[in-house]
């Protein structure tokens, strides 16, 4: 099932690329307004195979992706391969160090608000975790750049130093793209959270749990805790599923040079190969991502059986 | 008007507000959104600028409200194609099933294997930036959430009894959508809406920012913010408003969408926390010392206990004894307030509840008197499935799903011994095998899933009984059971009782040919009144309140031509009838009764019963 | 209580059968599981059929197959004559309206939105019973029928309470003038007083209006006051039918025994019934025992029951149980286990 997706959304995008108007040849060529000279674009075509049917474009692709050739970007005639297995682990890194800061504050904070529900904390915390999720990232994104970095001169605005150069600086820069995230998912854990915790709250076998006279903290722990994580983790799982993807506007106000942003330049330029292997590597993240959660939650729930 | 519709008026005013203010736009006293004044960029807020100039000199203002009617054009014009697209595609596909939901909702989700700013990404690139091409992404982004949603609602309606009705009333399937379903499955319809709104508002600008979305001169907030970010540090106020403006829109109609949830779902109206895990507010009652209790004692005395909900009493002065050894049946239809009475002795009422009057005294096994109404929580925390236990009535749902049945069990041995290792297993495997479970060794370490319905009641009971309590309180234990599994759970309540002399026990039901299976004496309560209460087989026999008389009379066992019907229904706690309560509804009931509630009666010796009209009964 | 009515049935089910094939894991083989198997019945105009069993037994899915709402695996299902399989949709949905049932859940069953009159309304409309202008009288006249006040009209389903809603669903399957009703457990879910209620209606409209009724039931009390034939199942299968006298008086299959000395009553013999409760639960449909399915709980079960399924025999007049050690025992002579 999972394959047969991966399958439907690379076709997809495949055709989608191909049937549109619009020759990624004459656009490489042509500068400003100046048209490109005919003569170039058909050689230049004839050098991509875009002249051959289309059928044979798609067979050839199809071929390629199975042995793991992504095939040359069209741009610089690199293996796209490459471009890709350099830039998707530095968008995982936001995004695992995201999930980190977000789980680790989110589920006790939710926890707390559900615990306190209807009081106080429970609604500065609910408003806190409402106007997060509320605020785009691009915009939490150039506050934080205008507080951080250019009032204060805490932090970096933004870069990218590899890890193996400077430790140090590397997670310097990797704190405000990564906090950045981390808000919006934040306030998705806390609510998430609190939601789960209040419904498990109401459930029978808390009840139960009391009834046989157990203290307060091994309830919470074993009986409410336990079973409100497993909703909470499915959606942890989905959300970073979309981050793959979603990255975009992180990456360009922190000029983070990851996957995403790449993808931005490559749909510019209609760089097909280079297009196409993004898209079928994040879809099949997303796709691996959920099949994670899966099991996962057959871990967390013996309701759910892997076998099936 | 309920609390939680109040809490809708202020963000629905607030979207009203900013739905008029750019809707009226075109006639508002607005500067040209165009009008450049190179000579005065980034000038600060004027009285003829109030919230100044950007970098081409333009007024901020103007700006800000043009932004917005384009942002929220977008945002509700594609949450709307994409609400009826995926609305009809969700009907569909889930009242027909089979192939209709293959080529509908199934084929719809395939957008959502890819991630969203990605799916956006793609089409406007495709097609170029501007308005339209904006809205067409979003339709085909938010497509399939709706398709979902209106899928998931739809199959749960399906299956109601009121969609069958109609399908074998021959009603035709397409009316059948229209007038019952779509009517059943547009309140989360509506939250879906209000939530799209907020999250297209969200990628529209992403978009605009990245230079993808709406085309400049045309002002957006993206837009705004994009160009604010170069000049962030001459004119840091250029990137506050069109920030503020964005998030407080999308914070707005987020709040709309929470609040018109929880308006929406009566059931969240229920969970407000749990009380008992804030460690001060154990701290409202005040325990009484324990008193030595005298010799002869009975092991629990209800004495005119009452319990409320707010002002709305819903049991009044119910008294109730326990001897050791004795099983008290506590009868009555919903409503009559049995399993309130039967939570109350273990401190397990729901928040809202609490118990306002009389006392309910337990003798403990150390002989002392407490009072189990007046107890702090951590005071009958030390009693509960210790001294008193209790057995719910849905074992399904009253064991936790993810832990194996012993655990279970261990924990309630847990909570009062310091037991532990081998010898805790050890008694695990004893108390199941006790309980009548098959292959207790193996069956410790299934899940609850994995048990069938008996089994799970009697794992139920086992973990009741593990500590040898000295009063079970079963509430409704065999409701949910078959015949002939109802009739093994109550020999195995028979065999405890063999086994065990001294514990008493309180059977919670509403089934009297199960009372008189299983009790020694029975309490009648009706409206959440004590009207009768004597030993069982004496008031089977000769029953000495028309209610209990009519209950038995109503249990079509007799073989009578006719049963005998107790006319019109329980009465509302809102609307208690002042004198008796069962007046209403009985044969004997003349005006002293609707005056005055009845005293109490004892026609014999150990029998109670609250009517006026007794002796006439049978 | 009458003898079956000598009258052609209105309702015939041959050898019904209905399989749900579940599928363990997307590569995963189908399994049968049969809900419903190899089930015969005729219910002829006024006669009442109570069907009893535990839950599991495939009472409500025989229910629902006779209704036409679901479609049989196996057999054919006809009313009227008229086989219902081979009805097209338009056909089947005019042939429903002599065709109503009642459900269980007092408050699943009436749409929450609309209003009671609109609701009994429906019917009148799609089956054109009485002309647009008369239909506010007639639904006046269906709420009286079965006791309620013609105001209750505009009113909608939360004000009312469960046994009233229940008189609300009768009156909704009695307005397309049906000559076949299905109750399926119409008083489970309502508190004993009100239980009567129902009960009696139900007798009173089979009685007034000639209904050939189906009565679906865990509880034999219930069955026994309200039904003249009675069918008992135990998975999937009809392992007793006959007249309720003799079923109840001296029933022949043990499991119908043990069914009966399950059931607890007002007045309790002397205790001794531990014997005669069953031993054990019910075994999945989608793994039944070889030969008889009652063998593996049954106090009688010798070699011979685990080798065939045993056919459903006459041990009386219009009285058929499916047992190789059948034979009618009152409750005095019981066969000690």
């Amino acid at each position: 099932m999972a394959l047969f997706l991966v399958w439907i959304v690379v076709t997809v995008v495949f055709l989608l690329l191909h049937l549109i108007p619009g020759d990624p040849a004459e656009l490489l060529l042509s500068q400003g307004n100046v048209a490109a000279d005919p003569k170039a674009v058909a050689a230049l075509r004839e050098q991509m195979g875009l002249n051959a049917p289309l059928w044979q474009q798609y067979l050839d692709h199809m071929a390629g992706v199975l042995t793991g050739d992504l095939g040359a970007s069209f741009r610089d005639g690199a293996p796209v391969i490459e471009q890709i297995a350099l830039r998707l682990p530095r968008t995982l890194e936001v995004i695992l160090a995201a999930s980190l800061i977000a789980t680790g504050i989110g589920v006790p904070l939710g926890t707390y608000a559900a615990i306190r529900a209807d009081g106080k904390a429970d609604a500065v915390i609910s408003f806190f975790a409402s106007a997060s999720l509320s605020t785009p990232v691009f915009v939490v994104g150039s506050v934080v750049i205008l507080i951080f970095a250019q009032k204060l001169q805490w932090l970096p605005a933004g870069g990218f130093t590899p890890f193996s150069e400077d430790p140090l600086e590397h997670l310097q820069l990797l704190l405000l793209p990564a906090g950045t995230v981390a808000l919006s998912l934040l306030a998705v854990i806390t609510r998430m959270s609190r939601a789960s915790v209040l419904e498990v709250l109401q459930r029978d076998y808390v009840r139960t749990a009391r009834a046989k006279g157990l203290p307060r903290n091994p309830i919470l722990r074993r009986h409410v805790v336990r079973n409100a994580l497993i909703p909470v983790l499915t959606v942890l799982g989905l959300e970073m599923g979309t981050l793959i993807g979603g990255t975009v506007l992180v990456e360009f106000v922190f000029n983070w040079p990851g996957l995403s942003g790449y993808l931005v330049a490559a749909v510019d330029a209609r760089d097909y190969p280079e297009v196409v292997g993004i898209v079928m590597t994040i879809s099949v993240l997303f796709v691996f991502l959920n099949l994670v959660v899966d099991v996962v939650n057959a871990l967390l729930d013996p309701r759910i059986s892997l076998v099936r | 008007m309920s609390r939680s519709t109040r809490k809708l008026i202020l963000p629905g005013t607030i979207a009203a507000l900013i739905v008029a203010t750019v809707l009226l736009a075109p006639v508002l006293p607005l500067q040209d959104v165009r009008g450049m004044d190179i000579p005065n960029r980034f000038a600060g807020p004027s009285a003829a600028h109030w919230l100044g100039q950007d970098d081409f000199g333009r007024d901020v203002l103007a700006r800000l409200i043009w932004g917005g009617r384009a942002s929220l054009f977008i945002a509700v014009g594609s949450a709307l194609f994409a609400a009826i697209i995926g609305t009809a595609l969700g009907l569909l596909g889930g009242y027909f099933r089979g192939v209709v939901e293959l080529l509908t909702v199934r084929a719809a989700e395939i957008i959502l294997c890819l991630p969203p700013l990605l799916l956006a990404l793609l089409v406007v690139t495709i097609l170029g930036a501007g308005t339209w091409p904006l809205v067409l992404a979003l339709t085909i982004l938010y497509t399939p959430n709706y398709a979902r949603v209106v899928y998931a609602a739809t199959q749960q309606v399906r299956g109601l009894d009121f969609v069958t009705a109609q399908r074998s009333m021959g009603t035709h399937p397409l009316k059948i959508l229209v007038r019952t379903i779509l009517p059943n499955v547009l309140p989360p319809l509506l939250v879906q809406m209000s939530l799209v709104v907020a999250s297209a508002m969200v990628i529209e600008s992403g978009l605009s920012f990245l230079g993808l979305g709406v085309v400049p001169p045309t002002p957006s907030w993206g837009l705004m913010i994009r160009s604010a970010r170069g000049a962030m540090e001459v004119a840091p106020l250029l990137l506050v408003w069109p920030s503020l403006a964005l998030a407080g829109t999308i914070l707005t109609f987020n709040l709309l969408c929470d609040r018109l949830q929880s308006a929406l779902d009566p059931r969240a109206v229920t969970a407000g926390g749990a009380l008992w895990l804030r460690p001060r507010s154990a701290a409202a009652k005040t325990p009484a010392a324990p008193v030595e209790a005298p010799a002869d004692a009975p092991l629990l005395e209800i004495r005119d206990m009452s319990i409320a909900v707010r002002d709305m009493e819903l049991v009044r002065r119910v008294s109730l004894t326990v001897r050791p050894g004795e099983t008290v049946a506590l009868v009555g239809e919903s409503g009559s307030g049995k399993t309130l009475t039967g939570l109350a002795m273990t401190g397990l009422l729901p928040d809202t509840l609490r118990v306002t009057g009389g006392s309910a005294l337990y003798t403990t096994r150390e002989g002392k008197a407490v009072d189990l109404a007046k107890l702090d929580e951590e005071g009958i925390r030390a009693l509960r499935g210790d001294e008193v236990s209790m057995v719910f009535q849905d074992a399904a749902a009253a064991l936790n799903p993810v832990l194996r049945i012993g655990e279970q069990v261990a924990e309630a041995i847990r909570a009062h011994h310091d037991l532990e290792g081998e010898a805790l297993q050890t008694r695990v495997v004893e108390l199941l095998r006790h309980v009548g479970i098959p292959d207790p060794e193996r069956r410790a370490r299934a899940y609850p899933h994995e048990l069938s319905g008996g089994q799970r009641q009697r794992a139920m009971i086992a973990v009741a009984v593990a500590n040898n309590p000295r009063l079970l309180i079963a509430d409704e234990p065999t409701t949910a059971l078959d015949p002939t599994i109802q009739a093994q759970i109550l020999q195995l309540f028979a065999q405890l009782k063999r086994e065990t002399p001294g514990m008493g026990m309180i059977f919670v039901t509403h089934d009297l040919a199960v009372v008189a299976e299983i009790a020694d004496r029975v309490t009648v309560m009706y409206a959440g009144e004590v009207v009768e209460e004597g030993p069982v087989a004496e008031v089977f026999e000769r029953p000495r309140h028309p209610y209990t008389a009519a209950l038995i009379a109503s249990v079509p066992e007799g073989g009578a031509e006719r049963l005998t019907a107790i006319p019109g229904s329980v009465p509302s706690p809102r609307q208690m009838p002042a004198g008796c309560r069962f007046a209403p509804r009985c044969a004997f009931a003349t005006e002293r009764c609707t005056a005055h509630p009845p005293t109490a009666e004892h026609p014999a010796p150990g029998r109670v019963t609250r009517c006026f009209h007794w002796e006439n009964v049978t | 209580m009458t003898e079956a009515p000598s009258t052609a049935p209105l309702v015939v089910a041959e050898s019904l059968g209905r399989n749900f094939p579940t599928r363990h894991g997307l590569l995963g083989r189908a399994h049968d599981v049969w809900a419903v198997r190899d089930v015969s019945l005729t219910i002829a105009k006024g006669e009442t059929v109570g069907i009893v069993g535990e839950s599991g037994c495939g009472k409500s899915t025989l229910g629902r197959m006779m209704m036409g709402l679901d479609l049989p695996t196996t057999g054919t299902m006809s009313f009227d004559g008229r086989d219902l399989s081979a009805l097209s949709g338009p056909e089947m949905r005019k042939l429903s309206r002599r065709m109503q049932m009642v459900f269980q859940d007092p408050f699943g069953s009436l749409d929450p939105r609309r209003t009671i009159g609109a609701q009994i309304a429906d019917g009148l409309r799609t089956h054109n019973i009485v002309p647009a202008s008369e239909v506010k009288t007639e639904v006046a006249r269906l709420l009286e029928q079965v006791g309620l006040p013609t105001s209750a009209a505009q009113r909608r389903p939360h004000e009312f309470s469960g046994g009233q809603r229940q008189r609300i669903a009768v009156a909704r399957a009695l307005s397309t003038r049906p000559d076949f009703i299905v109750a399926d457990e119409p008083v489970s879910a309502l508190d004993v007083s009100i239980q009567a209620q129902v009960v009696n209606l139900l007798e009173d409209l089979r009685r007034d209006l000639d209904l050939a009724m189906l009565f679906i039931s865990h509880d034999l009390h219930v069955v026994r006051h309200l039904c003249t034939r009675i069918v008992v199942m135990y998975l999937g299968r009809i392992v007793e039918e006959g007249p309720a006298e003799k079923v109840f008086g001296s029933p022949a299959h043990p499991y119908t025994r043990a069914l009966l000395a399950a059931t607890p009553s007002l007045h309790p013999g002397d205790g001794s019934d531990g014997d005669r409760i069953l031993k054990g639960e019910l075994p999945s449909p989608a793994n039944p025992p070889s030969g008889c399915p009652f063998r593996t709980r049954c106090p009688l079960a010798e070699e011979a029951c685990a080798s065939a399924v045993p056919g459903l025999d006459p041990v009386g007049k219009h009285w058929n149980v499916r047992c190789i050690k059948a034979g009618p025992v009152t409750a005095a002579q019981e066969v000690p286990a």
